[in-house]
Formats: structure tokens, sequence, C-alpha cells
């Protein structure tokens, strides 16, 4: 026989089991959630590591972190090397303040890497005031060199357009200088083990940085290698430049300066 | 519950849907339930009924665990940041009673704590879809070393080059995703799900394999007949066969589409076989060259020159920015020849991405 008393320590003992599942429910709910935020966070963190490193490398990278014993592997291959630098920093940044000489140089930056990011470059790094831009260094791409020197027309619109605004703004007009060259080199992430970058190296990338430097002495402002001119699209207008000399390498270098492109006119209209 | 891709961009979408009661009745005869998303692609009928055709879930699959098969479709989703297919698979997964909990877990095991030879399978998803056919060989080598047999890799291919087709199908129209990923959440939805998971199982089935039946003439046909008895020839055979028929593009427009994917992701005995079917429609080896060399030629009609440069541009991708592009195509096509195109750059991807690996003796 159950008496009132059994009756109502059973009914506490009841209430007390399911306020404790119910506090067990919510707690494993807002864990639940936690982790779906911290999820969202991560995959979050990753897209924007995405934009300092390919996102395959990101991935290698996590993938690094929890089994240590797996190490990337570099790779041979060829690819384009572009190397971009602002013409005339150093007497700027000496003119201008701290905080405008930031503007102008990070708007200069940001349409630089617009212009790599709509012709499939990647941002290798910024050094100093210069720029290193790969193409098909990352994913194959057969059309590299006709994108590289695209990106580099879209660079000498962009900065037509910056310096307008510049001028109405009554700072100092900007001018850039960039080298292509196309070759073989070693791409793979490169470093110490604290800290490391995606990079494409070896003798074609320091070509690229010797023929920008070229482009004070041609006056031009996009140059590029014989290799590369010899992989061009036809409807670039280019123009021989004379042999010159350069630092690391035994012969002179011949280069041609890139005046346009002209459209392909269809031949059924 | 949230997707690990809500965040990716995701343009508005680029096109009306319309009502085909038709093609809705066929997409839902084959997934069990109603697949609204079929609207869209309703001007495009041979697209339409693809991307239920095609779908590794329902009655293409004869060898491979479809377990296996619904990880590679997560992973190859996530890997091309397509919010669309990656909701569509995740809502797929909790029609069929999965719980909240459970799916997140199935996420984070991706990269760990699971049999060796579904890791396999699933780094061979990623791997196809991050390098392409270039690592093929390797990636063969890792399955068969995984244990799996022939039958087996050659539905992994198949469905990893089904989901890159099906990602780039519903990425480029950027089809609406907010629907699928708040499904789970609609408390209509909650109460239809016993109903949902008992369709959804009805109609989720497994291949059979049947005697061969003939293979089209077409670029790709080397392929598809490697898969001869299997649905998926049928399958595959009906789709390149109704897409090469459809008319909102000319054919030798598709092949062009066609070559230049195959050697943006450099499959040689693809570019060849699609360079013989260029022949035949008249476009001649030098300019093909050109094209293939430099995206344009003075040979090329208007809508060419736009499609061959679009089309590489499916091959990698950044969602959104793609949707950008594709947008720009709007202005000078159709909307039939828009999801046409769209429809054969995916295509092109998909198939461009299993030959290799299938083709390629050991």
């Amino acid at each position: 026989m159950i008496g009132p008393v059994e009756t109502a320590a059973a009914f506490i003992l009841f209430a007390i089991l399911a306020v404790a599942l119910y506090h067990q429910w919510r707690q494993a709910k807002r864990l639940r959630a936690q982790l779906a935020t911290a999820d969202a966070a991560l995959e979050r963190l990753q897209q924007t590591c995405s934009r300092l490193a390919p996102a395959g490398i990101v991935q290698q990278l996590i993938v690094d972190e929890i089994q240590s014993d797996i190490r990337l592997a570099a790779e041979r291959k060829v690819a384009t090397a572009m190397f971009v630098d602002l013409v005339g920093f150093s007497a700027m940044s000496e003119r201008l303040d701290p905080e405008v000489l930031l503007r102008v140089i990070n708007g200069y930056y940001q349409r630089i890497s617009d212009a790599l990011d709509e012709h499939r470059g990647h941002v290798g790094s910024f050094v100093g005031d210069g720029i290193v831009a790969y193409f098909g260094a990352i994913q194959p791409n057969p059309w590299e060199c006709d994108d590289a020197v695209r990106a580099a027309l879209a660079m000498r619109t962009a900065i037509r357009e910056y310096n307008v605004e510049l001028e109405r703004d009554e700072l100092p007009r900007i001018a850039i200088g960039i080298g292509i060259d196309r070759g073989p080199g070693l791409a793979g992430l490169v470093g110490s083990s604290e800290r490391r970058e995606y990079a494409f190296i070896g003798r074609t990338v320091n070509l690229a940085a010797r023929i920008q430097t070229l482009t004070r002495i041609h006056h031009v402002d996009i140059l590029v290698s014989e290799a590369l001119r010899a992989a061009l699209a036809p409807e670039f207008i280019l123009a021989r430049m004379p042999p010159e000399p350069v630092k690391g390498f035994a012969d002179p270098v011949v280069t041609y300066a890139v005046q346009g492109v002209q459209p392909v006119l269809s031949r059924q209209a | 519950m949230p997707s690990a891709l809500e965040h990716v961009a995701w343009e508005a979408c680029l096109v009306e849907p319309h009502s085909d009661k038709g093609l809705e009745a066929y997409a839902r005869r084959k997934v069990g339930i109603p697949v609204p998303s079929i609207k869209f692609f309703v001007p495009v009928p041979w697209l339409a009924r693809a991307l239920v055709d095609l779908h590794p879930e329902y009655g293409l699959l004869v060898h491979l665990d479809q377990n296996v098969a619904d990880l590679i479709t997560l992973v190859v989703s996530q890997e091309n940041s397509c919010r669309f297919c990656y909701a569509a698979q995740r809502a797929m997964l909790w029609g069929l009673g999965m719980s909240e909990a459970r799916i997140q877990r199935v996420e984070q095991e991706l990269n760990e704590n699971l049999a060796p030879r579904t890791t396999a399978a699933i780094a061979f998803g990623r791997s196809q879809s991050r390098s392409g056919p270039a690592r093929a060989r390797d990636a063969r080598q890792a399955l068969r070393r995984a244990g799996f047999s022939d039958d087996e890799m050659k539905e992994i291919a198949f469905t990893t080059a089904a989901t890159d087709f099906l990602n780039r199908a519903y990425t480029i129209p950027a089809i609406p995703v907010r629907p699928l990923e708040r499904m789970p959440d609609q408390l209509r939805m909650r109460l239809l799900r016993p109903l949902i998971k008992r369709l959804l199982e009805k109609h989720r089935s497994r291949g059979q394999m049947s005697a061969p039946e003939r293979t089209p003439a077409s670029p790709y046909s080397r392929l598809i007949e490697t898969y001869a008895g299997s649905p998926i020839a049928a399958a595959l055979g009906r789709t390149v066969e109704e897409m090469l028929a459809s008319s909102h593009l000319k054919p030798r427009c598709k092949l062009l589409m066609f070559a230049i994917i195959a050697r943006g992701l450099g499959c040689e005995a693809d570019a060849l076989e699609i360079g013989e079917a260029l022949e035949r429609e008249g476009l001649d080896k030098p300019t093909l060259m050109r094209v293939l060399t430099h995206l344009d030629a003075p040979e090329l009609d208007d809508i060419e020159r736009l499609l061959v440069r679009f089309a590489r541009e499916t091959i990698w991708y950044d969602s959104a920015m793609l949707q950008r592009r594709a947008r720009a195509l709007l202005d000078r096509l159709s909307v039939p020849q828009f999801l046409e195109a769209a429809g054969v750059a995916s295509l092109a991807n998909g198939l461009c991405r299993m030959a290799p690996m299938v083709m390629e003796q050991p």
C-alpha cells in the first residue's frame, strides 16, 4: 500500500529528476550552440586565411598541425611572376604625414590587389612598397601569361583613375613600374617554423624584380621578358627595348614594353 | 541548424523560377518529395533533368557504399563552397532522421576518426576538387591501397564528378539557399519530417547492373563506355546527347567550352576527342589551337567569344566572383542561353575531372 508520504516523496523525486534532466538538456543545447559558433568561426577564420595563402595550403596547414609527421611538399613548376613597385615612394614618404601616406599607399595596394584578383593573380607578398604576385603558381593556368599582362594593363588604368582622385584631394600623383617573367621555380610554404608564407621562388621571380627596375631606364611602366613575350597572344601591342645589363644575370636582358591590347575582330562581323 | 558555409558570400538569384508540371513531376518521382529548385532550370529541360538524373543518391551507385558517397558529396560541396549543395546534403541527412548534433559530428569527423577506406575516398574528393585531374594517378593509387575495387573506384570518381557538376550548376545562377538552410528550423518541416524520411528512404535507391545500352556517338563516348552496364552509363549518355541536341547554343560553342575546360584541367585525351568533334563542326586545327592558347580567335562569333572566356572562369572559382561574372553574361545572352551555358560548363567540369581517373591505364 503506497501512502500519501510515499506518493509525495516519489513526486518530489520525480520533480528533482525532471529539473535535473531539464538543466542537462539546456546545458547540452548551450554547448552544442557554442560548438556550432566555434565551428562557424573556425570556418570563417579559414576563409580569411585563404586571403593570405591558397585555401588548399591553409587546409594542409591545419592537417599539418594535427598530424605533425606530415610535411608540406614543395613543387617545381613553371609559373609567371610579376613585380610591382611604387615609383618615387621614398621621396613621397618624406613629404607626407604618416596618416596621409598610409591612406595613399593603402589605396595603391587595394587597386593592385583588385586587378590581380580580377585576372586570377595571387599576391605572394608585400615587400615595402612593392608587391610580388604569381600567376599559375597555385593551380594550373594555361593562360597565365595573357592573364598577367591583362592584370598589368588593368593596374595601369586603375592607377590612372586613382591619380585623378589624389589630385582632387591635392595629394601627389603616384606611378608604378611592373616587371613580368615566366619560367620555372619552386612553389610551397617558405620560412621558419614560427613564420611561413606561400611563395614561388627562383630565378624567374628575381628576373621579374630586375626587369621592374628597368622601367625607370626605359621610361615605361610595364616590361615583360622575352620568355613571356613568346607566350603572349598576338593582340598585345609590344615595343622591343634595347638589351640592358641587370644585376645577377650574365647577359644583358631584352625586354618588351607593353603599350596596349587591340580587340580581336571577328571575321564574321 | 547553422551550416558551416553560411558565411560564404552568395549573390541574389540570377534567374526567375517558372512552373513546368512535367519537369516538376519528373523530379518528384525520382527524389520522392517536391524539388522546388528545379523551377529555376525550366527553360533548359536537359539541365533540369540532369540535376536529378546525375545525383548519386538516386539509383546510380551499384558498388560504392552510399554513406561513403554521402560524405564525398558533402566534402566536395564544401571544397567548391557550394552553399546550395552543402545545405541540400545537410537537409537530406536531417530528413533521413539524423539529429542536428549527429550532422555536426559527421562534419567534424570529416578530418578524423573515420575508417581508412572512407578517409581515402574523402581525400580523393578533396584532391580532385582542389587540384583537378593533375594528381589522378596518385589519387587512384591511394584508393587502391585503401582496398577499393575498380568498380568502386569508378563510382567514387563519378560521385565526385557529379558533385562538381551539381555544385557549379547551382552556384553559377546563384539558386537561393536560405529556404534549404532554414528548412530544419521550420515547424511545418519538423512536423512533416517522419513523412519526408519515409519518402526519401523509399526513393533513395541502389542501382542495378543491366545489359549495356547503345552509347551515343559523341565526345566522351569512350568515357561513358567504361561504365557499360551501370546505370551511370545510361544517365551520362542521355545527358550528353540531350545537351548537344539542345538548340539554345550552337554545338560548336558548347564543344569549344568543353575544349577550354579540358585544357584548363590539363586533360589532353579529352581535348583530342573534343578537337575531332570540333573539326566535324567546321573549326580548323589552327583556329582551335589559337582558341585553346589565347581564349580567342577572329573565327569566333560574339557568343562563342563570350562563353569561351566564361568557361575558364568555372574551373577554379570563388562563388561570389563567379556569380558576378555570370550576371554580366545576362546583358548579352537570353535566359535560356545563359542557363544552357551554365549547364554546359558545369557538365564539362564534371566529365573532364572524371575522365583521367577512369580512362588512364593503371
